[in-house]
């Protein structure tokens, strides 16, 4: 191998080392002053997409400024002292080593400077493609990760039902996918927003949330440093979706178009899974209500009479048909000494807690009639109880009537309750309130009434599922047409005569939903 | 939810398992940077990330973390992730990380393949 190619070999070797940027002047600045005549230099290089060539590196005692302003020569320019080597790849200018030395250079010299040059023009051009191409890559990669992501976001929250996971998946979703670092999701709270969950601080004032709501379109503020997209649920603005300060490499900037409409996008998505959770949630709650009803209407099965007692001379039907919705109807028998006694009672309310107050009603009156009291008792001692036990504004209509088959009477209690009815003589007469209902306010006494009540003599009591029972245009059966029943048909028999009322009131609602629970029970002297 | 992440390190006598905590941003990516550096200057060949408490990265932390990999690469060593997120996994995947960095389910599933000692 010849000196010079030897040389060249040695010089082509150390610039092989140059690293892709870091480091790259003083790299290619050590191998020119190391394997030339020259020991003082200046390397000067000009970076993608800059215009300028820019001192990457100079040697210790060199006085050369940051951008190099002279013309650079299209090939190497050697004056004694000094050489001006221009670094190219084609017609792209890349740099240029300028050199200075006293020893005196040789045309060889300037030849091995010249190869030198070409060859890291071509390296540097190389370094630079291959980075762009790990660049465009990357980016490619980048963009599909980000339609994966929103991909994945559908498929991910819409998943999510509970909306606590969910807040916290939509913010660290929101915040890689748009390079944020920090963010907040607003959730509707009555007519304004507030923070449901947030990463960081987001300033997002009341006006901005209020503007967001009217327009409801992307907003950016603060110099496009936070951005906020409304969050779309079925017929409503339901949140709104805000991140502020967008990364980049060199730290924080304002956000790309391209970022608000991937938010935007984003936020579409969000909106879907909040209406999701928002209808699993209500679903859940339906079903808790359900079950609530379903034992309910068991715990008011268990306590209305199985049998119908049977009392000597007395005839007796029932009816108790509950409500899809359980409502508080309550009915109890009670013979004593050939007395026989009925209760039909009403609670206020729906569901669980009438449930309760039926309960505890048929708990009462189990004791209260058990103990042999009169029936004006019986109503003062229900009431004092109900009215201490109940939650305020919890009240019952009760009617309480007892048979005396000896004496030949009827004994009543009407405690706010729809009107009894006496079927006496071929009349009808009726059984009126003469009392508050029981559980308004604790000092109500009650005092029985004492009627008629001969051999053929019939009681028909009732709950207002009866009379107010609607038809499909919301129509009430009414007392009125009961009466009328009651008065052609006076003489039925007590089972007869119910189920010619059930027919009857059937009849007249057709298709239209039960509302409220039925209860009737007749009883006749033979 | 942290804003900054943390940082800590277990050395061992092979290698190394680094640990973070929070957002792997471009503040948080050169924290990662600088320690995983420190130990590759110091002569650790093998590194192992454990991503147990990051729930969020974005592209500025995939790019560093890439660097990362090149330069340990660059000194014939290797470096290795576990305990990812499934939304972070996915993320490497796609980003490329997994074709030069292996991934593993748990720690001790990575210590014992990278056969890392006490």
């Amino acid at each position: 191998m010849s000196p010079l190619v030897r040389r060249f070999a040695e010089f082509v070797n150390d610039l092989q080392q140059i690293d892709r940027a870091a480091g790259r002047g003083e790299a290619i600045l050590d191998a020119f002053t190391r394997h030339t005549t020259f020991a003082v230099g200046a390397v000067y290089l000009r970076e993608a997409r800059d215009l300028k060539l820019r001192l990457a590196a100079k040697t210790e005692h060199c006085v050369a400024p940051d951008i190099f302003e002279e013309e650079v020569p299209a090939d190497l320019y050697a004056s004694p002292g000094q050489v001006v080597v221009p670094l190219r790849c084609g017609r792209d200018q890349l740099g240029v080593v300028k050199l200075t030395g006293e020893a005196k250079h040789s045309e060889e010299d300037l030849e091995v400077l010249r190869a030198a040059a070409a060859f890291v023009g071509t390296l540097i051009a190389n370094q630079r493609l291959a980075q762009e191409m790990r660049e465009g890559d990357f980016q490619l990669k980048y963009r599909l990760w980000e339609l994966e992501s929103l991909y994945d976001i559908g498929l991910s929250i819409a998943g999510t039902l509970n909306i606590d996971e969910l807040a916290d998946e939509v913010l660290f979703r929101m915040i890689s996918l748009i390079n944020a670092r920090r963010a907040a999701l607003f959730l509707r709270d009555g007519d304004s927003f507030k923070v449901y969950r947030s990463f960081g601080e987001v300033d997002l004032d009341r006006d901005a949330l209020r503007k967001l709501q009217s327009d409801g379109a992307p907003m950016t503020l603060w110099s496009g440093t936070t951005v906020a997209v409304p969050i779309r649920g079925n017929n409503a603005i339901i949140g709104v979706l805000a991140a502020a300060d967008h990364e980049t490499r060199d730290g924080i900037g304002p956000f790309e178009e391209n970022e608000l409409r991937l938010l935007s996008l984003f936020a579409n998505q969000v909106g879907i899974a909040l209406e999701n959770a928002r209808l699993h949630r209500e679903a859940l709650e339906k079903q808790v209500m359900e079950r609530e009803l379903e034992l309910a209407a068991t715990i008011q099965r268990d306590i209305l009479p199985k049998s119908i007692p049977t009392v000597e001379r007395i005839d007796v039907a029932a009816l108790s048909r509950p409500a899809r919705q359980v409502g508080g109807d309550y009915h109890a028998f009670f013979d004593r000494d050939g007395v026989l006694s009925m209760l039909v009672a009403d609670v206020a309310g729906k569901s669980m807690p009438a449930a309760l107050l039926v309960s505890a009603l048929h708990a009462a009156v189990q004791l209260l009639f058990a103990e042999g009291r009169e029936l004006g008792d019986i109503a003062t001692e229900l009431n004092m109880h109900i009215h201490r036990w109940s939650a305020e504004n919890k009240f019952i209509t009760a009617i309480l009537a007892s048979i005396d088959r000896d004496a030949g009477t009827i004994e009543f209690v009407n405690a706010g309750h729809n009107p009894g009815y006496l079927l006496v003589g071929g009349r009808l007469e009726t059984l009126k309130s003469h009392g508050l209902p029981i559980g308004i306010i604790s000092q109500s006494k009650y005092v029985s009434q004492t009627r008629p009540f001969p051999s053929g003599s019939a009681v028909v009591l009732y709950s207002d599922g009866i009379t107010e029972a609607e038809n499909e245009v919301g129509d009430e059966f009414g007392n009125g047409r009961l009466e009328e029943l009651l008065r052609e048909r006076i003489n039925d028999s007590p089972a007869a005569l119910r189920d010619l009322i059930a027919v009857a009131v059937d009849t007249f609602t057709g298709t239209a939903p039960q509302k409220d629970d039925q209860t009737l029970v007749i009883a006749r002297l033979a | 939810m942290t804003e900054e992440l943390k940082v800590s390190v277990d050395r061992k006598s092979n290698g190394a398992v680094l640990y973070t905590k929070g957002y792997i941003n471009n503040v948080g990516g050169e924290e990662i940077a600088n320690r995983a550096y420190e130990l590759m200057d110091d002569g650790v060949r093998i590194l192992l990330l454990n991503l147990r408490e990051t729930k969020i990265v974005n592209s500025i932390g995939i790019s560093i973390l890439i660097e990362i990999i090149e330069k340990m690469m660059d000194q014939g060593g290797k470096i290795a992730f576990c305990c990812l997120t499934p939304v972070i996994h996915k993320t490497f995947q796609i980003m490329g990380l997994a074709n030069y960095a292996a991934i593993f389910d748990s720690e001790d599933a990575a210590v014992k393949e990278l056969r890392l000692n006490n």
